[in-house]
C-alpha cells in the first residue's frame, strides 16, 4: 500500500514497487497495489488488504505507524512491514535506514572535491530524520578535513521550491561550491541554481538524481526501499520468523552514492578508492556515523 | 564578497521575494475594496503558476505563459466574483473552496499532462526578463493608487467596498463592480504565480505557493486596504524573508529564525493599531432590493 505520493514520485513509492517487482518476478507471486489518496484511507486500504491472503503486507511510509499497529494487532497470523518507522508488534516488520552513513560519504566527497574548502547543507525541515543527514555529511566532511566550513540552512518545508533556489543561491555567494540538498521537492530548486554556475556542485538525495542536471549533480545519496521489500519478501516466502527491525545501511546496499555517470571528470580514481576505504571503516564499525546534533558534538574524525 | 555585493545581493534577494507576494495583495486589495474578501490569493496564485508552465512549455515562449497565468487567475478569480455576487455564498468559504480547487486540479492536471505527480518537466523560463515583472508590480501599485484615488470609476469601486446600496441608488450595479474588481484581482495573484513558475523557476511543483497567498492576504490588511500600503507590505515581508534566509545558520536556532517574518509582523500591527479601517462593507453580499428601484 503506497503513501499519498503514490505510484510514478520517481522516488521513494516507485521504489518500492520496483522491489515487489522483483520478488513477484522472483518467487512467481503477485502483487496487488492500493494507493492512499490521504491519510484517511490508510486504515480502510490496510484493512481490506489483511482480509485477503497475502504472504505480506507493505505499508509505504512512516506516517501509516499508527494506524498499521491498530490493524495489525486485530490480525495477528497476517505478516506486515513498515518503511522509515518503527512499529512494535510481534507481527510487524520495521525497516528504517541510516541515512547518515550515506550523508558521511556524501560530506566525505564534498570535501575533497571542494575547491574553496567550503560546502553546505540545505535541509527541508528541521526535523530528526533531517538531522541524520545533517549530522552525517558534517562528520564526514571532518572526516576528510576538519578546517572545510560547512554551512547549515533549512528551506523549513519540502514543496517551496523557490525558497529551496534561493538558499542555494545564498550558499554558493557566500563561498560553498558544494551543496547536499536534502529537502524533497524544494531541493529541485537547488538543481535549477546550479544550471548555470560553472565549478559548482549539488548533491542529489532518496533517489538518482544525477541525470536532472547531467555533470553538476555530483552524486546522489540513493535510498534504496526496493532492496528493503525485497529482503522482507524474501523473509516471508521462506516463513521466517515475523516481526524484528531491520535497519538497512551500506553493509546491505540499502544506502548508496550513485555511480558518478556525470562527474567521473571530477571524482577522480584515488577520491574513489578513499570513499570505499570509509565504506569499508563504517561498515566494519571502524568509524561510528553521528546521527544526532549532540553525537556530532563529540564526534572526532578516525585516521585510516 | 565586499560590501556593496553583499548589498546588491541582498536588494536582489528582495526583490525576488516581495515580486509574487506584491502581485497578489494588490490583486487582494483591488477585491476588497470592491467588497469581496479574496482568500483565494493562493489558489489564484496556483492556477496562475501552473497554466503559465503548461503554456510556456507547449507554445516555447515563455511571456505566452505569463499571459495564461494572467488569464487563469482570472478565471479563478472571475469564478470567485460569481460565487460572492451572483451565488451569494460566504465569501471566506468560497475562497477556501477555490484554494482547494486550484490545488487539486493542479496535481490532478500535471499527471494528465506531463504524466507525472509531484513536478513538471522544465520548461522556458523569463530568465532575465523577470526583472521586467519585478518593475511591473512597483507600476501596478502606482497605477491602482492612481486609479482608486483620483479617477470616477475608481471611486465607484470604493464605493461599492463601503455603501452599495448608494452606488445602486446611483444607477449602477454594484455587483457587476465587485465581479470585474475580483476577476482583475485574480489576474495579478495569477501573474504572481507565474513570476514564480516561469519568472524565478521554470517549472510547476505541487505546493510551490508554499502560502504566498496567505502572506499577501495579511499584507492587504497590513497595507491598510491601499495599494501602495500593500506594495509596502509586500517588501516588508519581503525584507524579513530574505534577511531570514541569510541569517540562517548563524548561532540562532532555524525555527527562531524562520519565525522572524510573522513576529515582525505581528510587532508592527500592534504598532500601527487603530489606525487601519476595512471597507465598511468587505465580505458582506450585497442585495437588490426591490424598494431601491
Amino acid at each position: 500500500m503506497t503513501d499519498v505520493g503514490g505510484l510514478g514520485d520517481r522516488s521513494f513509492n516507485d521504489s518500492a514497487y520496483a522491489g515487489m517487482q522483483r520478488a513477484a518476478r522472483d518467487f512467481r507471486g503477485f502483487i496487488e497495489v492500493l494507493q492512499s489518496r490521504s491519510a484517511a484511507d490508510y486504515q480502510p486500504n490496510l484493512t481490506a488488504l489483511s482480509n485477503g491472503r497475502y504472504d505480506a503486507i507493505f505499508a509505504i511510509g512512516f506516517l501509516m505507524n499508527e494506524d498499521l499497529a491498530a490493524v495489525a494487532g486485530l490480525h495477528p497470523k497476517q505478516r506486515y512491514a513498515i518503511i522509515d518507522a518503527v512499529v512494535d508488534r510481534p507481527n510487524v516488520t520495521s525497516v528504517t535506514f541510516k541515512e547518515q552513513d550515506g550523508s558521511f560519504l556524501a560530506g566525505a566527497l564534498a570535501a575533497m572535491v571542494s575547491r574553496t574548502h567550503d560546502i553546505a547543507f540545505l535541509g527541508g525541515m528541521d526535523i530528526p530524520l533531517l538531522r541524520k543527514f545533517e549530522a552525517g555529511f558534517i562528520a564526514g566532511a571532518r572526516e576528510i578535513d576538519p578546517r572545510t566550513v560547512v554551512r547549515v540552512k533549512y528551506v523549513g518545508s519540502f514543496d517551496d521550491v523557490a525558497a529551496g533556489k534561493e538558499l542555494a543561491n545564498i550558499l554558493y555567494d557566500s563561498g560553498s561550491d558544494i551543496i547536499f540538498a536534502a529537502a524533497g521537492r524544494a531541493g529541485l530548486g537547488a538543481m535549477d541554481a546550479v544550471k548555470d554556475r560553472s565549478g559548482d556542485y549539488v548533491i542529489g538525495v532518496d533517489s538518482n538524481q544525477d541525470a536532472l542536471v547531467p555533470g553538476k549533480v555530483l552524486t546522489s545519496m540513493i535510498k534504496r526501499v526496493d532492496v528493503a521489500v525485497y529482503r522482507v519478501a524474501v523473509a516471508a516466502r521462506r516463513h521466517a520468523p515475523l516481526g524484528g527491525h531491520l535497519v538497512l545501511g551500506l553493509r546491505d546496499d540499502g544506502i548508496a552514492l550513485s555511480d558518478f555517470r556525470y562527474t567521473r571528470a571530477v571524482v577522480r580514481p584515488q577520491m574513489r578508492k578513499r570513499l570505499e576505504a570509509i565504506r569499508a571503516a563504517i561498515v566494519d564499525s571502524r568509524i561510528v556515523v553521528p546521527f544526532t546534533r549532540e553525537g556530532l558534538a563529540t564526534f572526532t574524525p578516525t585516521p585510516l | 564578497m565586499t560590501i556593496a555585493g553583499v548589498i546588491g545581493a541582498f536588494v536582489v534577494l528582495l526583490a525576488i521575494k516581495t515580486t509574487p507576494i506584491a502581485f497578489a495583495a494588490l490583486g487582494g486589495t483591488l477585491g476588497e475594496r470592491s467588497g469581496v474578501i479574496n482568500i483565494g490569493l493562493e489558489g489564484m496564485m496556483t492556477a496562475g503558476a501552473f497554466a503559465a508552465v503548461v503554456a510556456s512549455g507547449a507554445t516555447g515562449v515563455p511571456w505566452l505563459g505569463a499571459v495564461a497565468g494572467v488569464v487563469a487567475g482570472a478565471a479563478f478569480g472571475a469564478l470567485l466574483g460569481v460565487l460572492a455576487t451572483r451565488v451569494r455564498v460566504d465569501q471566506i468559504v468560497a475562497g477556501t473552496g477555490i484554494n482547494l480547487f486550484a490545488l487539486g486540479s493542479a496535481a490532478f492536471l500535471l499527471v494528465l499532462v506531463y504524466g507525472q505527480p509531484g513536478a513538471s518537466k522544465t520548461v522556458p523560463s523569463l530568465g532575465n526578463g523577470s526583472w521586467l515583472l519585478v518593475a511591473l508590480a512597483f507600476a501596478v501599485a502606482l497605477a491602482l493608487h492612481v486609479f482608486l484615488v483620483a479617477t470616477p470609476a475608481g471611486l465607484r469601486l470604493r464605493a461599492c467596498g463601503e455603501n452599495p446600496s448608494a452606488v445602486a441608488a446611483a444607477g449602477i450595479d454594484p455587483l457587476r463592480i465587485r465581479l470585474l474588481a475580483v476577476t482583475a484581482g485574480g489576474a495579478l495573484a495569477g501573474l504572481g504565480g507565474a513570476y514564480l513558475s516561469i519568472g524565478e523557476l521554470n517549472l510547476y511543483s505541487d505546493g510551490m505557493i508554499a502560502g504566498r497567498g496567505f502572506i499577501a492576504l495579511a499584507a492587504v490588511i497590513f497595507g491598510r486596504w491601499t495599494p501602495l500600503g500593500a506594495m509596502g507590505a509586500a517588501l516588508f515581508f519581503g525584507f524579513f524573508e530574505a534577511l531570514q534566509f541569510v541569517l540562517q545558520g548563524s548561532s540562532i536556532p532555524s525555527e527562531a529564525m524562520q519565525m522572524l517574518p510573522y513576529v515582525a509582523a505581528i510587532v508592527a500591527l500592534v504598532a500601527f493599531r487603530g489606525r487601519a479601517r476595512a471597507p465598511a462593507a468587505d465580505g458582506i453580499p450585497y442585495e437588490r432590493n426591490i424598494e431601491e428601484f
